[in-house]
């Protein structure tokens, strides 16, 4: 806690003040000192928690360096003179991708940090040019945006330079290539959101946004749609295979992405070419002084003029007069019960009250663009890969391949899943915040409140998972007793996952926040985030350490085995699901409105 | 002072502000009434620069709310309805904050800030979180930040919620002082008592036009009541409405 105020802080002694600072300067200070003390109250608040998390990051990185160590000297050294050029395409790939969500990443937190933060509304009342807020505006943007980027791709680099045993200047010359590169997708993404915030209102950008990530899904997923191979063409034809298996992906070898610029100058460095790392190097330098600099200098005034024109828009649609006229239709008020009503009213055995609770939280959710529209992408990019499988359905005879992608598939499931609980259902108790006595006082009861939060969440998000995965068992061609098992499976992960969101967003409640990913940021919601990912890592291993179907390579599982296994993940579930959700309804049953 | 010509912003088909023209003098205290939604808060937002009016023009001390908004804002102060604090940082440092980005030296700071602090009764928070602080210490914490650097304007849409009455008290003195020492007072409320007891005179906004404005009794002359300005207030704003129904009725 801080310490308590006393007059000692108005009796600093003026000379040793800092010299008033320029206001860029003065925003990144305060910043910067809230964020740190944002660290500090995690620590402060558990010391369980921090070295969890401290655990978890350490972790991730240790096991991304052996994973990616491990896969690139397997791919070099099993395949003589491929297994470079298929690692070099592997970078560009991976670069070009990371590229799109940069941009996708940088346009959505851009969007949000300018048009929707309150912090920016308080500035632009302040003498502080707006070239100056949109600067500051642009650099936050970037870091929220691109931090993950860093965190997934330094082991992966790392392992590519000792797999190919570069020199020492390799590692500070890549990270300051990478320093180059994320200017531009923040910067095309701040450009794009400050246009679209012109011409789109909130509504229609939301649509917007929604419609081009799933254009792009779809695309992806026919562009990158597998070739079909037959045995005769590998055994007698590699290279003619490998060339076609590569066709698809020249696109990431396009000279004018700056992915290609970053890809090859690390590449390059690599190779001890430094001249053509060097000019690749000064190609990202040249884009990221010049756009960097036209954003730092010129964005200001569309930066104001959109501001003003997000407060101030009806409705961009409103220029045409059937949609006018629609609206209109729309505000004639109907007293009659609507749509999801009706389709709820229909269930067997509701109260009435609970079914007011469900009408409410299902509105809620559907008027709020942004949590169906993350949801959509999320699975819908599951489901496209899972679609997929079926192209490799001859070269998935082989029981361990089979056995290792269905249990990898459980495994992508449960993390999505667990991505969505985190971010949309621990908030939901929360989220009640300053209409809690509505709910609080009602004769509903907070317990039952809560408790018709976890089913719904739980129903509504089985309802996808169970379908992911038996879209994965038919892909795979499992027979009917092995589908059981994974649907068992992820249906007790399922009640699992939604019972720890559920149940740590009862017992560490946030109810000044009206933003679930100001909630989610807190204590409880990173608690259950690393909690999540811990009992997804356990289960899956339990799982497939206890399968009763064999793993060829590794010999037939005991029965012992088997049996230990299975109580683990019961005992996991249990504990990670039955127990916080207990624990959160003891709390809300003692709950003081 | 403050200067609205022909202001007009539209939302939409919504005339938001609709022609408003009002001049405000040098040290006078001006209330703005008006039921929900008339219009008070987008006049505020146009005067305080955080939106583009859809014609007609502002100015604050003789500037441009448009043209010269950095002049303009240097000299105004700004209190809105739900103010923007950094919840991690403390009172004090959020004073330092905000007076070095008005430019203002340390000593200045300092001398400021004192001097508000002990007149709002802030000093036993003034090491402590935002984050920790009531609505009533964090509605001061913003109004001793928009004092600091000495303003000619005030703007302030409804300081008095979330306030007890000893400090609802102690703002409406300060501002009463801050009046009568030149700087012109905009404040935006609900609760008439305030006007009727703070205002030099008082505006009606009502469906985003100015319907009346002059001081209590020019008020009470106009809407014909001569009670309480309850009493005139909803007469004006009676009138306006059925004003504005019959107008419809003729057009249709």
């Amino acid at each position: 806690m801080p310490s308590p105020a006393s007059n000692s802080i108005l009796a600093r002694p003026l000379a040793a003040e800092a010299p008033a600072l320029p206001p860029l300067a003065l925003l990144f200070r305060v910043n910067a000192l809230q964020a740190w003390r944002r660290v500090k109250a995690v620590r402060e608040r558990s010391r369980l928690l921090s070295s969890l998390i401290g655990f978890f990051i350490v972790g991730y990185v240790a096991l991304a360096f052996w994973l990616f160590r491990y896969g690139l000297e397997f791919v070099i050294t099993h395949f003589p003179g491929l297994g470079s050029l298929l690692v070099e395409r592997l970078l560009f790939l991976l670069f070009a991708f990371l590229f799109v969500l940069l941009l996708f990443s940088n346009l959505v937190i851009s969007y949000t940090n300018l048009f929707r933060n309150r912090e920016t509304t308080f500035l632009l009342s302040l003498p502080v040019p707006p070239q100056i807020i949109f600067r500051w505006k642009l650099v936050e943007s970037a870091l929220l945006a691109s931090w993950a980027f860093l965190f997934l791709i330094a082991p992966l680099l790392a392992a590519y330079g000792l797999t190919n045993r570069v020199a020492w200047h390799f590692y500070p010359a890549t990270v300051l290539l990478i320093a180059l590169f994320i200017v531009l997708p923040a910067v095309a993404g701040s450009w794009l959101a400050v246009n679209i915030a012109r011409y789109l209102d909130r509504r229609a950008f939301q649509v917007a946004t929604v419609s081009v990530a799933l254009l792009l899904l779809v695309g992806a997923a026919f562009w990158l749609k597998a070739e079909q191979i037959t045995d005769e063409m590998f055994e007698t034809r590699v290279l003619a295979v490998l060339d076609k298996l590569l066709l698809k992906t020249r696109f990431a070898q396009f000279a004018l992405l700056p992915s290609y610029w970053l890809s090859a100058g690390v590449l390059q460095w690599s190779e001890g070419a430094l001249a053509a790392a060097c000019f690749f190097g000064l190609v990202l330098l040249s884009h990221s002084l010049f756009f960097g600099c036209l954003a730092f200098t010129r964005m200001g005034g569309l930066f104001y003029e959109a501001v003003s024109t997000v407060q101030s828009r009806g409705n961009v649609f409103g220029q045409w007069t059937w949609f006018r006229q629609w609206q209109r239709r729309q505000s004639r008020f109907s007293y009659g019960r609507g749509a999801i009503e009706r389709a709820v009213s229909l269930l067997p055995a509701v109260p009435v009250d609970v079914q007011a609770l469900l009408v409410k939280d299902l509105r809620v959710f559907w008027r709020d663009t942004t949590q169906w529209g993350q949801t959509l992408v999320l699975f819908g990019l599951l489901a496209a890969y899972i679609i997929n499988l079926r192209h490799f359905s001859q070269q998935l005879t082989n029981p361990f391949w089979v056995h290792l992608v269905s249990y990898l598939n459980l495994g992508a499931c449960s993390l999505n899943l667990a991505t969505l609980t985190t971010r949309f259902v621990y908030s939901q108790f929360s989220l009640e915040g300053k209409r809690i006595w509505i709910v609080g006082l009602a004769p509903l009861g907070l317990v039952r409140v809560v408790k018709t939060k976890y089913w719904l969440a739980s129903l509504a998000s089985l309802f996808v998972t169970l379908g992911l995965i038996w879209l994965s068992c038919h892909m795979l061609k499992l027979p009917l007793e092995r589908m059981a098992y994974y649907v068992g499976a992820v249906s007790i992960m399922t009640f699992t996952l939604n019972g720890l969101a559920v149940g740590l967003g009862a017992l560490y409640p946030n109810f000044k926040e009206d933003n679930p990913g100001k909630i989610v940021s807190g204590f409880g919601g990173t608690f259950c985030l690393v909690l999540s990912f811990l009992y997804i890592v356990a289960s899956v291993t339990l799982l497939a350490v206890g399968s009763p179907w064999s793993w060829t390579r590794f010999g037939e599982s005991s029965v012992g085995l088997m049996l230990g296994s299975w109580a683990g993940f019961a005992l996991l579930s249990v504990l990670l699901g039955w127990l916080p959700l207990r624990l959160g309804l003891r709390k809300v049953a003692e709950f003081e409105v | 002072m403050i200067e609205l010509v022909h202001l007009v912003k539209r939302f939409g088909e919504l005339a938001a502000v609709n022609d408003i023209s009002l001049t405000v003098s040098r040290g006078e205290f001006f209330a703005v009434l008006g039921p929900n939604a008339a219009g008070k808060t987008t006049t505020i937002r146009i005067l305080a620069g955080l939106i583009k009016p859809t014609s007609g023009s502002a100015r604050l001390a003789g500037f441009d709310v448009q043209q010269q908004p950095m002049e303009a804002r240097r000299r105004l102060a700004f209190v809105p309805d739900f103010p923007f604090l950094y919840d991690k940082l403390t009172p004090w440092e959020f004073f330092r904050f905000t007076g070095q980005l008005f430019q203002m030296s340390e000593a200045q700071i300092q001398s400021a800030a004192r001097k508000w602090v002990a007149r709002f009764n802030l000093e036993p928070f003034l090491g402590k979180l935002i984050e920790g602080l009531s609505h009533g210490s964090r509605q001061r914490v913003a109004i001793v930040s928009a004092l600091l650097h000495a303003p000619e304007v005030f703007v302030l849409d409804e300081p008095m919620v979330g306030l007890d009455p000893h400090h609802s008290r102690v703002l409406k003195d300060v501002l009463k002082e801050q009046s009568l020492q030149g700087v012109t007072i905009f404040i935006s409320t609900h609760q008439l008592s305030v006007a009727e007891e703070m205002a030099d005179r008082i505006g009606i906004i009502h469906q985003g036009r100015l319907v009346a404005v002059g001081t209590r009794e020019d008020l009470r002359r106009q809407s014909g009541q001569n009670g309480a300005l309850e009493q005139t207030f909803l007469a004006l704003t009676a009138q306006e409405a059925n004003f504005a129904e019959e107008s419809i009725g003729v057009a249709r």
